[in-house]
């Protein structure tokens, strides 16, 4: 035996070169001794590495939930109130009772035709007198008709109606002014009307005062007295004080101070310095409703509206001062006002408490990117296991048994092949959209079907790989040597097949978290509230988030390269280490 | 030895046919007849070669002898009394480790994922060959008859060379004590110094372990000094078969004279007298009518077109299937 006697002599002569001297190590430990000498394999398992500690570990250690939204306060000069200068005139009556509608408009129109002077109208059977008090301020009388004026040229009478007496002295003056063609005269500390009838007639009617019409308003600020400044006689006296410019009246046996002028005031007791109700001819209401307008603010809207001015000040309750502003808009004065509101805290720029900002829904970036790994990763390896639980269940049967079973199951891999995949996925995404189903339930759903969209890939290498194998001369050798079946699969097919499937697996990762996250970005994959690496790209998809909030999708996009990269490399790494006749 | 018959297989008009399929569903249109009536046994302890062209079916002899592929017709017997045919599952598999397979290439026949020690042993412990205890020892002692060391057990085989590949082929053969080994071109594949070391180690283990060998080889130089009987094919037929010295002092077919006047002579002096056949090999799809070596056979004569040759026995153990052996033939004299 040369041979022999060679390696002896090998052995003696170079005893550092000795076969006995190589170390021989396990299988798995060879594969481990070449695939940690592969720097490029070292570099991606430190990239996974990091990978599953962010997306795993980060979620606990964030102090964040993943649907957390952050808020903010701001000021921003918000629509406050609304004032508007009243041009329709309000009624009081002495009883409070309702003026009737045609009455109202009657005298709206008198008025808006007489102006200022006294005229009479004629409504419900009725005879109507208008007085002005003062600007904008009318007294509306009715007139209880007593007779008839009758003037022909010199001759003029005066008859009484039935049932009435008309004095001698009220019977002069009622000749005089129908004469002089006046419309009403007072006599005897009473007021006469006379309206003009048929031909040269004219009747006589009293008048008594029924119902005030005025533009201003009164907001009182104790609602214990309402009743006091809600009286006839009241209304009548402090209208008239503010219109006179004085600063007292009195009005139902009381004394009271007026500070004031024009169309608006503040009405307090006489030697009492709190008032008691404001006069204005504008009405302040707030824009949001159920919002309380202070009265001193809204005397205060009123000052500033009755002086022209655009901007004031305002103590508030609390003591602050708020700086008001008055715009006008059509016949409306809007107040708007710097308010500090809630808001969420959309697109916040990087910080100390949020490493990488916050999202559109005002979430930490960092703590989404951390959930979102793991649905990205988790994902990437349920589909990948799936895809090659059926692919290697499918390839091998079709392999190993050949014939008409594996042209049937290579045709129907064909079949699954000929099915387009993103529009495949686009639909089930839809139906999912349709049905409202669930975040939690989507998630399975989408694994499920990119499982069952993928595995022809992983089935036709099985396939493929068994086919060359099984007529390889060790398979027919263990054939020879009487090996059972299970072992000639278990201990020489699958060790063989082994390998090229977990690169495989390792390379196919890459690609799944890759259609996942194209997925998610084209909206069909994961939804919101949860969230993987390419629905986090998705909130950026207009131009105006990609290009001034880089922080909210290029962290994403590094993550989806790296992870990819990272499963690149330690599958070509374990490829390199699988294979036996690589250098160790 | 379990059996102490004489003749350790008895094969007897071995046919194997392959089917040729084409079409859409596979119909058969026609059939490669790659072993037709083969007839040979094989004595206990002696080596039969068995030579012939690339492609005139020696490999498929093997093969079908060992029923790794079904046969289309005939006998194969096995000391005697053992068809593999007839075998089934365990049986079969029990029966496998008494005739063993030695490859042609011995890069594909070693699996690349299992250490030697295990390739050698693994049918060894499936059989229980040895007990538990005496595994290890075994295949040591089994791999050092080899020619390998032991503390190669662990390792892979892309880690050694060609010949020590075949040595462990041979060592995973032998390690399953079989009655008889089919050489499939085991040097083949080697260089001729390592061609050598094989041959000498297939010849040592034969003496120590009482084998038999069936030594298929296109290499006549290597069956001269290796076999005791040898059996010539061509196209699918033994056209001729002797003891080893009749046959190279004596060959009467025409093929088996053109072929050994083709074994190199290592004296340039000699003046060699080849006899150079003409045209190649036909398609042993379409074999040629009457005698298959018609076509290329400088004695033939019109009836060996028409005609297939009976085998006729020559005495001696000698058999040759050639018309103008045989009287009866109307070839006329020669």
């Amino acid at each position: 035996m040369s041979e022999n006697n060679r390696i002896n002599n090998d052995t003696e002569q170079l005893a550092l070169d000795d076969g006995r001297r190589v170390k021989v190590l396990s299988p798995g430990m060879m594969v481990f001794k070449r695939f940690i000498r592969n720097k490029l394999a070292i570099a991606g398992i430190i990239i996974l590495v990091f990978m599953f500690a962010f997306s795993f570990l980060g979620g606990v250690i964030s102090p964040y939930r993943q649907d957390q939204v952050f808020y903010k306060t701001d000021s921003a000069n918000k629509e406050y109130a609304s004032a508007v200068v009243n041009t329709e005139f309000r009624f009081l009556t002495p009883d409070g009772a309702p003026l009737s509608t045609l009455v109202r408009a009657n005298f709206s129109r008198v008025v808006k035709d007489a102006g200022e002077e006294g005229v009479s109208f004629e409504a419900d059977g009725t005879i109507w007198s208008v007085k002005p008090l003062a600007e904008s301020f009318y007294a509306i009388g009715t007139g209880k008709q007593l007779g008839t004026v009758t003037v022909l040229g010199k001759i003029a009478d005066v008859k009484a109606d039935p049932g009435e007496e008309i004095s001698d002295a009220v019977k002069a003056a009622a000749l005089k002014a129908a004469q002089s063609g006046a419309e009403s005269f007072e006599a005897e500390g009473q007021t006469y009307m006379l309206t003009r009838g048929k031909a040269k007639s004219y009747t006589l009617a009293t008048v008594a005062e029924a119902a005030l019409a005025s533009l201003l308003s009164y907001d009182v600020y104790d609602s214990a007295d309402a009743e006091a400044v809600g009286t006839y006689a009241f209304r009548r006296a402090a209208e008239l004080a503010l219109r006179g410019g004085e600063k007292r009246f009195e009005a139902d046996g009381a004394a009271y101070a007026l500070d004031g002028e024009g169309d608006s005031g503040v009405i307090c007791r006489e030697g009492e310095d709190a008032p008691i109700a404001t006069v204005s001819n504008v009405i302040v209401n707030p824009v949001t409703a159920g919002n309380f307008l202070p009265m001193t603010y809204k005397a205060a809207v009123a000052e500033a509206i009755d002086n022209k001015q655009t901007a004031f000040e305002y103590v508030n309750e609390a003591g602050e001062t708020e700086k008001h502003t008055i715009r006008m808009r059509g016949n409306n004065y809007i107040v708007y006002t710097e308010q500090q509101t809630y808001l969420i805290d959309m697109y916040a720029a990087p910080s100390l408490s949020h490493p990488l900002g916050t999202d559109d829904h005002g979430m930490d970036v960092l703590t989404r990117l951390m959930y979102g790994g793991r649905i990205s990763l988790m994902v990437g390896f349920v589909v990948m296991l799936l895809e090659n639980l059926i692919g290697i269940i499918v390839g091998g049967v079709s392999g190993y048994f050949g014939g008409w079973t594996d042209t049937l199951l290579m045709r129907f891999v064909d079949l699954f092949n000929s099915i387009p995949y993103y529009p495949m996925m686009i639909i089930a995404g839809a139906i999912m959209d349709a049905f409202e189903v669930p975040p939690y339930t989507r998630i399975f759903l989408l694994m499920a079907i990119m499982g069952i969209m993928g595995w022809t890939g992983v089935a036709r290498v099985v396939r493929g790989q068994i086919l060359s194998l099984r007529e390889q001369d060790f398979m027919v050798a263990t054939e020879a040597t009487g090996i059972r079946i299970s072992r000639r699969i278990f201990k020489h097919l699958v060790p063989n097949v082994m390998p090229l499937l977990i690169v495989q697996a390792t390379m196919g990762l890459g690609s799944i978290i890759l259609a996942e996250a194209t997925l998610s970005y084209l909206g069909l994959g994961i939804k919101y509230p949860l969230a993987s690496w390419g629905s986090i790209i998705n909130a950026s998809s207009n131009i105006y988030v990609m290009t001034n909030f880089w922080y909210i999708w290029i962290p994403a996009g590094v993550l989806i390269v790296l992870t990819v990269l990272g499963f690149n490399f330690v599958g070509d790494g374990l490829r390199d280490a699988f294979d036996p006749k690589m250098k160790r | 030895m379990s059996s102490t018959y004489e003749n350790v297989v008895e094969v007897r008009n071995l046919c194997k046919y392959f089917p040729i399929r084409a079409g859409l569903f596979g119909r058969v249109v026609g059939q490669v007849h790659a072993v037709e009536n083969v007839t040979f046994s094989i004595r206990r302890g002696t080596t039969m070669g068995l030579v012939g062209e690339s492609g005139c079916g020696k490999t498929t002899v093997g093969k079908t002898l060992l029923n790794l592929t079904p046969k289309t017709s005939g006998e194969v017997v096995f000391n005697g009394n053992t068809h593999l045919d007839q075998l089934k599952g365990k049986e079969l598999r029990s029966f496998r480790p008494k005739i063993q397979l030695i490859f042609q290439d011995p890069y594909s026949s070693l699996s690349p994922r299992l250490p030697v020690g295990e390739i050698i042993g693994e049918a060894v412990r499936e059989h229980h060959l040895v007990p538990d205890n005496e595994f290890d020892a075994y295949v040591s002692r089994i791999m050092k008859s080899c020619g390998l060391h032991d503390y190669q057990k662990d390792r892979y085989p892309h880690e050694f060379s060609g010949g020590q590949r075949q040595r462990i082929c041979i060592a995973r053969a032998i390690a399953l004590n079989p009655d008889f080994i089919v050489c499939d071109e085991p040097v083949s594949a080697l260089d001729v110094s390592i061609q050598a070391q094989i041959i000498n180690l297939l010849e040592d283990l034969q003496k120590e372990f009482n084998l038999t060998y069936l030594f298929i080889s296109h290499d006549l130089s290597v069956v001269q000094h290796i076999s005791d009987t040898v059996g010539v094919m061509y196209l699918g037929n033994m056209v001729e078969f002797a003891g080893k010295k009749e046959i190279f002092a004596n060959p009467l077919h025409p093929y088996t004279q053109a072929l050994f006047s083709a074994i190199p002579v290592p004296d340039p002096t000699v003046k060699m007298n080849r006899i150079i056949l003409e045209g190649s090999i036909p398609s042993p799809a379409n074999p040629p009518s009457g005698c298959k070596f018609h076509t290329r056979c400088r004695e033939c004569r019109d009836v060996c077109s028409q005609k297939a040759p009976r085998t006729l026995d020559m005495g001696n153990g000698h058999t040759v299937a050639c018309h103008i052996y045989d009287p009866e033939s109307g070839y006329g004299a020669r």
